[in-house]
This record gives C-alpha cells, sequence and structure tokens, in this order.
C-alpha cells in the first residue's frame, strides 16, 4: 500500500506545528523520518494516526483497485481499519495481561458475544511468527523485558494487518544487541512488503536499516521520500539543522570568568542518575543546557533544587558549598529560582488571579503581622507588567486567561519578585510563537546583562544559539562537552550535533 | 510561520482599547444572578416568607428563632471545618469524630480537673487541632487521599471515643455543669439591658461561630499562610516549586479543620447541655452542605466563608421549616440529601460556566 501524507498543516495556539510537511511512503522500504526536537515529527505521526486532524493538506492511500484514494480518519481506531500500526514511544501495553491478551486488545477475536481464547492464541502465535520472535503467549506482559514488550507491541500492530507501521524511537530504551535484534525484524517486515517508518535520533542505525529518508524542520519537510544512499551524514545534519529565523542577533557577550561563579557544580551525581557533572555559571552568563528530550536535563535541575537527591560530588553557590533541601530554601538562602518548563502544570496556577501569581514567592516579605495587603501585591504586578511586558488587563484577571507567553511570563515574574540571583529557565519558549520567543529572548538577555546568573535550558538549538555565551551538551544524565558559543548557527549547531550523536553512537 | 494567532500579545501594543473591553469584561465578571451567594439569599428569603405563611410559628423569637441561631452556630463551625481542608482539595470525613474526641476532653476536664470553662475550651481545641495535625501528616507522610486516610481515622476514632467514655468517663456523657454553662445555653443578649434598652434575641454562642467566622475568613483572605494553604489546593506541583512548604501548610489546614471541629463539639455539648459520647454524630453531611452550598470549590483554590454562612443559613431554615409543618426525620433526610445533590450538580455547571467567562465566581 502506498501511502500519502500531503502537505499537512496542523496549527496549535500560537505554534505551527506541521506547515506543508510531506510523507510519501511505499511498500517494501523502511523509511527513515528525522528532524531536530520539535520539528513537527510527533505532530506529524499523530495525524498520520488518527490522533490529530490535519488543518490542511490531505491524506491519500491506494484502495482496493490500485488507485489513490483520499482517506480522512476521525481517530486512532479509522487510521488502524485503513491498516497504519503505531509503536509509541511510550509502552502501551496492559502488564497485568497476557502476551496474547495484549496482542489482541485491538481486535479480540470472539465467540458468541465470548472471548475466543483459542483464536486469540493463534492470532498472537502468528504475529510473533511473523516477526521470527519464540515468546509463551500466555506470558504476563509484566514478566517480560523492556525489548520483548517492544516486539509484543509490534505483534500488537501487525495483528490488525497493517501494511504501514509506525516505530517512533523504537531503541531507546534498548542496549545494541537487542537493537541488532529489532533492526532484523524491521528488516524482515520490508522484505514481506510492510513499509516501515523509522523514527530516530540515532543517525547511525538509521543509515544502517532505513532506505529512504525525510527530514522535517520547523514543520517542513526539507527532504521528501529522498533515497538515503545519496546522503552524508553530514548532508542529513545540515538538513536538520538548517537556519531557522533570524529574529535576534547577540554579539559575543563579555564574562568575567575571573570573578566568583554564582552556580558552581563540581563532579556532581545525584539519586536520578547523573555522574560527574561538572558545570559553572557566572554572574550575568547565560550557560546554556542543551540535549535531546530525555538526556537529564530538567532532571538536573530539580535536583539542583532540592527537589531529589545529590548524592555526590559538590553545589556551590557564589563560592560557598550549598546543601539545598527545597525550593523555598533555594530561593529563601540562596536567591536560586526555577522557571518551570510545564508551565501549565507547574508554572502557574491557572485558577487564581495574576496577583496571587506573581506574589507567591514574596508573601514572606510583603506580610505585615502574617496578613498580606493587595495592594502590595498590584504594585508588584505593576512593575513587571511593565518590565516584561505583560499584556494583561488587570491584576485581578485569572492566569488561565491569558496567552502561553503571558503566562510565562507571569511565571517568570514570580521569580524576579523574589529578587532572585540565579535563575534556571527550562525550556522557555515552548509553544510559544515566534514574536513573543523573539520578544521572551531578548528578555532573558537583558536579565543576564542586569548581573543574573541564568543556566537556560532548551531543546530548540537556534534558540540555544540565540541566547547561550556557552553551551554544554548532556546526553544520558552526563554532561558529553561544552563549547563557547560564537552565536554562528551553522558552525555551532553542527558542532554541537557532533556531541550528541558521537556520544550516542559510542 | 506568518499564522494569524488569536493570542492579544501577539498584536502589537497600540490598540489600548482592545485590552480596556478585556479589563472591562474580566473585572464585572459573571452577571450578579450566578452568583452562588446571592442565590442562596433568595432562596432563603422565599423559604422563610412560604414558611412563616404556613406556620406564623415560624417567625416565633422563642420558639425558632433562638434555637434556630444556636444550631445554626454549631454548623457554621462546622461547616468551616470541613472548609478548611476543602481549600486544599481534601476532605475530612473525621469532622464528626474529632469533635467527639475533643467534646470528650474537654468533659473529661470540666469533670476530673475542674476546669474553668474557657480553659477546657482550649484544651478541646488543642486536642482537636492535634488530631487533624496527625490526619493532614499521615497525608503528606503517605500520599494517600484524604478522603481515605480521614475515614479511616473517623472509623478508630468511633472505637477510641466509646472506649474512652466507658473506661474514663461515666459511661456516655459527664454530667458536669462547669459555671458559666448554663448561662451561655439560655441566654440571649436580650437579657441585658442597660436602661431601657436590651440587646437583640442573639444567643451568646452566636459569638463563638462569628469569631470563628471572622478568624477563618482572615486567614484566608488576608494571611500568607491562608493564601498559600489556597495556592497548594490549587496547584500542589507548582506551589511545591514556588517555594511554599506544601506539607506544612497541608498539615496546617488539617490541625485547623480538627480545632474548629473541637469548637462545634463544644458549641454542640452547650446546646444539648452535656459533653456526651453522641456528640458530632450529625455533623458529617451538615460540614459539607454549608460550604459546598456557599460556592466553595471541592477542586480546592477557593473558599467562601460568607457563603458557607448562607449555606448553612439555607439548610436550618429548610430543617426548621419541614419539622414545623410536621414532616418526619426520614421524610427531613431525603429533602436535604436531594438539596445538597442539587446543589453538587448546580456547583459543577456553576464552575464550567465561570471557567468558560474566564472568572471565579
Amino acid at each position: 500500500m502506498t501511502f500519502i501524507a500531503e502537505k499537512l498543516i496542523k496549527v496549535f495556539p500560537g505554534v505551527r506545528a506541521l506547515d506543508q510537511a510531506t510523507l510519501r511512503l511505499e511498500p517494501g522500504t523502511v523509511h527513515a523520518l528525522l528532524g531536530e526536537n520539535g520539528a513537527g515529527k510527533s505532530t506529524l505521526i499523530k495525524v498520520v494516526t488518527g490522533v490529530y486532524q490535519p488543518d490542511g493538506g490531505r491524506l491519500l492511500s491506494t484502495a482496493g483497485d490500485g488507485t489513490l484514494a483520499e482517506v480522512s480518519f476521525s481517530g486512532p481506531l479509522d487510521a488502524q481499519r485503513a491498516g497504519i500500526g503505531v509503536v509509541h514511544q511510550e509502552r502501551n501495553l496492559v502488564p497485568a495481561f497476557s502476551v496474547a491478551e495484549n496482542i489482541a486488545l485491538q481486535a479480540v477475536p470472539k465467540r458468541r458475544g465470548f472471548v475466543d481464547h483459542h483464536a486469540m492464541r493463534d492470532l498472537a502465535r502468528r504475529c510473533l511468527e511473523r516477526l521470527d520472535v519464540q515468546l509463551d503467549v500466555d506470558r504476563l506482559v509484566g514478566e517480560l523485558s523492556v525489548a520483548q514488550m517492544q516486539l509484543v507491541e509490534i505483534a500488537k500492530a501487525l495483528a490488525v494487518d497493517s501494511t504501514v507501521l509506525l516505530l517512533d524511537e523504537p531503541t531507546a530504551s534498548l542496549t545494541a544487541d537487542e537493537s541488532d535484534r529489532l533492526y532484523d525484524v524491521v528488516r524482515s517486515l520490508r522484505d514481506q512488503g510492510q513499509s516501515v517508518v523509522l523514527v530516530s535520533h540515532k543517525l547511525e542505525e538509521v543509515f544502517a536499516v532505513a532506505d529512504t529518508v525525510t527530514v522535517l524542520r520547523d514543520g517542513r519537510s526539507v527532504a521528501e521520500a529522498q533515497p538515503l544512499a545519496n546522503y552524508s551524514r553530514d548532508d542529513v545534519v545540515t538538513l536538520m539543522v538548517g537556519r531557522a529565523h533570524a529574529d535576534l542577533h547577540l554579539e559575543t557577550r563579555k564574562i568575567d570568568n575571573q570573578s566568583q561563579p554564582a552556580l558552581e557544580l563540581d563532579d556532581v551525581s545525584t539519586s536520578l542518575g547523573h555522574h560527574g557533572i561538572s558545570l559553572h555559571v557566572q554572574p550575568g552568563e547565560i550557560l546554556g543546557l542543551y540535549g535531546l528530550v530525555g538526556a537529564g536535563r530538567s532532571e538536573l535541575a530539580r535536583a539542583i533544587l532540592g527537589l531529589d537527591a545529590i548524592t555526590g560530588g559538590a553545589l556551590r553557590i557564589h563560592g560557598a558549598p550549598a546543601h539545598i533541601g527545597s525550593v523555598s530554601q533555594a530561593l529563601q538562602r540562596y536567591r536560586l529560582g526555577y522557571v518551570t518548563e510545564n508551565r501549565k502544570e507547574e508554572g502557574v496556577f491557572l485558577d487564581q488571579t495574576i496577583a496571587r501569581n506573581v506574589s507567591v514567592t514574596v508573601w514572606r516579605r510583603l506580610a505585615r503581622a502574617g496578613l498580606v495587603r493587595n495592594k502590595d501585591e498590584r504594585v508588584l504586578v505593576d512593575r513587571y507588567r511593565d518590565q516584561l511586558g505583560m499584556r494583561i488587563s488587570s491584576p485581578l484577571q485569572l492566569a488561565g486567561q491569558l496567552s502561553g507567553g503571558n503566562q510565562q511570563k507571569v511565571s517568570l515574574a514570580k521569580w524576579l519578585a523574589a529578587d532572585c540571583q540565579i535563575l534556571v529557565i527550562d525550556e522557555p519558549t515552548v509553544g510559544i510563537d515566534v514574536r513573543t520567543k523573539a520578544a521572551f529572548h531578548e528578555l532573558i538577555v537583558g536579565l543576564a546583562d542586569s548581573g543574573i546568573a541564568i543556566l537556560l535550558i532548551s531543546s530548540d538549538l537556534p534558540e540555544m544559539i540565540t541566547l547561550a555565551d556557552r553551551i554544554a551538551v548532556m546526553s544520558e544524565y552526563r554532561i558529553v562537552g561544552e563549547l563557547d558559543n560564537d552565536h554562528r548557527y551553522e558552525h555551532t549547531a553542527h558542532k554541537v550535533i557532533r556531541m550528541i550523536h558521537a556520544e550516542v553512537a559510542s | 510561520m506568518s499564522a494569524p494567532t488569536q493570542q492579544s500579545d501577539a498584536t502589537p501594543a497600540s490598540d489600548p482599547q482592545a485590552v480596556d473591553l478585556d479589563a472591562q469584561r474580566s473585572l464585572k465578571g459573571l452577571p450578579f444572578w450566578a452568583n452562588p451567594r446571592f442565590g442562596l439569599l433568595v432562596v432563603i428569603a422565599a423559604l422563610v416568607v412560604v414558611f412563616s405563611s404556613l406556620r406564623s410559628s415560624f417567625l416565633d423569637t422563642g420558639l425558632t428563632l433562638v434555637p434556630m441561631q444556636q444550631d445554626l452556630s454549631v454548623f457554621l463551625v462546622v461547616g468551616l471545618a470541613q472548609l478548611s481542608v476543602l481549600s486544599l482539595g481534601h476532605m475530612n470525613l473525621a469532622v464528626p469524630r474529632m469533635a467527639a474526641i475533643s467534646a470528650f476532653a474537654m468533659g473529661w476536664c470540666y469533670q476530673h480537673l475542674s476546669m474553668p470553662l474557657a480553659l477546657g475550651l482550649l484544651v478541646g481545641l488543642v486536642v482537636g487541632a492535634a488530631v487533624g495535625a496527625l490526619a493532614g501528616w499521615i497525608i503528606t507522610a503517605t500520599g494517600v487521599n484524604s478522603f481515605i486516610v480521614t475515614l479511616a481515622l473517623d472509623f478508630a476514632l468511633v472505637g477510641l471515643v466509646s472506649l474512652l467514655y466507658s473506661h474514663v468517663g461515666d459511661g456516655v456523657a459527664f454530667p458536669v455543669h462547669p459555671a458559666g454553662m448554663t448561662t451561655l445555653r439560655n441566654d440571649t443578649f436580650s437579657d441585658y439591658c442597660t436602661g431601657n434598652v436590651c440587646g437583640p434575641p442573639v444567643p451568646l454562642i452566636v459569638l463563638f461561630a462569628l469569631a470563628a467566622a471572622v478568624l477563618v475568613a482572615v486567614l484566608f483572605r488576608l494571611s500568607r499562610i491562608g493564601r498559600e494553604i489556597l495556592m497548594t489546593g490549587s496547584n500542589l506541583t507548582a506551589a511545591r516549586l514556588s517555594g511554599i512548604p506544601t506539607s506544612r501548610r497541608v498539615i496546617q489546614a488539617h490541625a485547623l479543620s480538627g480545632a474548629l471541629a473541637a469548637l462545634a463539639g463544644f458549641l454542640l455539648a452547650i446546646n444539648s447541655g452535656a459533653f456526651s459520647a453522641d456528640i458530632g454524630n450529625s455533623f458529617l453531611l451538615p460540614s459539607f452542605l454549608g460550604p459546598v452550598l456557599g460556592g466553595t470549590l471541592l477542586s480546592g483554590g477557593a473558599v467562601s466563608v460568607l457563603g458557607t454562612l448562607l449555606g448553612a443559613t439555607l439548610t436550618e431554615v429548610i430543617q426548621t421549616g419541614l419539622n414545623l409543618l410536621n414532616f418526619s426525620v426520614q421524610d427531613l433526610n431525603i429533602y436535604i440529601g436531594l438539596v445538597l445533590l442539587v446543589a453538587l450538580s448546580l456547583d459543577r455547571v456553576r464552575h464550567v460556566l465561570a471557567e468558560r467567562r474566564g472568572t471565579r465566581a
């Protein structure tokens, strides 16, 4: 079955996640879908599998008579019926069910309204056989290894007669041996005429197994179903990186490297699995912490803030050893604030007023005899409304009414109100439109200019190269490299991406 | 990437009128009729008219109005006890037994230590707060839902209270009457006159309930701790990440709930004339009725003390009115249950409405 997703457009409030992206799949091929974080891969997969409805473009699929016909999916079930199977990055199995029950979950064989266990086992065995996998179909999935679960998921996708199979980062949690084994399965599926789509950050593996490639960048497909043999690894990296929008160009800022670092991590390890993390941020400096999703960056931030334990090494703030047991301690004693990644769940109180959102960190200071006056809160909001350019109608407006960008400003304002000397800013512009993003970038640089030390976590490489003075690259809970940022995009992006992929490949 | 966005921050700042309109809309908020407090007032007024036209004794001072105020004082405080933890989005199903164990402590102090009334009350409040704090501590330490924890605690306390009364106490009640108890029970301000001017026919114990209400209102509206409790209820993760000591706030809110339950137990003992084992038995449903009818969200983050007062008043009016109309106890319970169900559904509708309008009702 040939399957084409043509010029797909998907708009979320404030962002264009897909902007005329095209994916063309032929039977009997392994198709790599590549792109940096946020390029639109996940959105594309969700549109193709019916989770999202596209705002533009169309889906075409070979009909029974061999001609292409337009199809539309109103939900994942429709996509399944049209022969599109998917194995998501996160596990979607029921641990308490047997292998057979899981494989047949979407198409349970029934006889007189009851589950036909015999037919179910047969179905499961057939699917596993196609993968050339030996597995007892009566075992509980909860007892299986991660790699075995992965295979069960693929078998589950095959059980609904899918002819297109999407694998999202299938080897993310597998060992090298298990990965090889999985790719053997992928090749054999291809030889059976399946069309397999492979999403992976591990370029080595992609080059070893894929035939054709589509590269996404900023929601657009910059390479459409090209034979992979025509590209070198560098070509692919260049395509992935490209050059985003030149919204803000910063000259290299002068940082006083001789002064006492505001925040210093020396060979730190954490209970979450970080090892040998050494970093330092000078006052007024922006240190970028880049890495793929899941590299352990936000987790490191949590450990610095005392939400998780630091088990080794030393954390120093303004030169003095610091032991931070809670966010409140980080704030009160060390003037260290954390602008969270996930503003809706962790950053702002959506059903509270802006005044309360902004002043929550400083009630301790504002209170007189334990009571806080509303007037003091208003003064605070007015100050940051001007400084951050928040567009709000009244301090009594609920934070949930604001746009994403303004919510993020509220989230930032509460830390500025607390007079922080060190800010950890985590993914500041996710889901924020381009213009607000540029304004936010200026804001962050302005904060650094005023002497605040900033540890900037971002998966958005253009943003990182725009803002950071230095970039530390993290992979698998370790720092794999650090470089001075010269704000020259191609140059720095190549270096950063090589650091990551060199690490992943080794 | 030139998608037209509807976000106000993407439009240039040269559009002050749009902002002003926004401001007006959000300040005005919902129309006044959608305010649950206003709705309650209307319903209460209507019911008073209906009941007093059916039974003129409904407006009789000695027969109806004074006992109503006495009952209302108890149920207002009971409602505030529940409100204290509803602020977190928690529940305290142990309000009845927190009241009971505190009443036992107070009765014991009066009986065996011959404590003065005020000192015994203080002991009771401390015991209530301690049991509440224990509930809060278990909730934060184990992460188990407050519903389960307080349900279990209530169950355990049922046993403990009856055990205490049968072993340490004298059967089911303390017969003691400390000095002042009878005065509090029987007197209204109309008994105290300066010259020809006497006070209104308001029982003395109403003062206790009003003081508690004012205190709780000030706490949640103005104090740092109260606000931080509300923020914790609004979004626990965000509160923790904003430097609020969330565990401490949870424990404090539950301790407050326990102390208020103790005060309610004290007031009921005054009203009924004895510190007995059945104090608190009737508290559970009213504890939710007042706050929920008054617009306190079950999901946490917002409370209304005034609403709780009105909610408790409505319950009391319905109860007294149906009583006067000779409804049986069973009928009464059916009607009160129905009122609660309707109120809870309306609360949900109002919440959705408020979210759509972007204002808190």
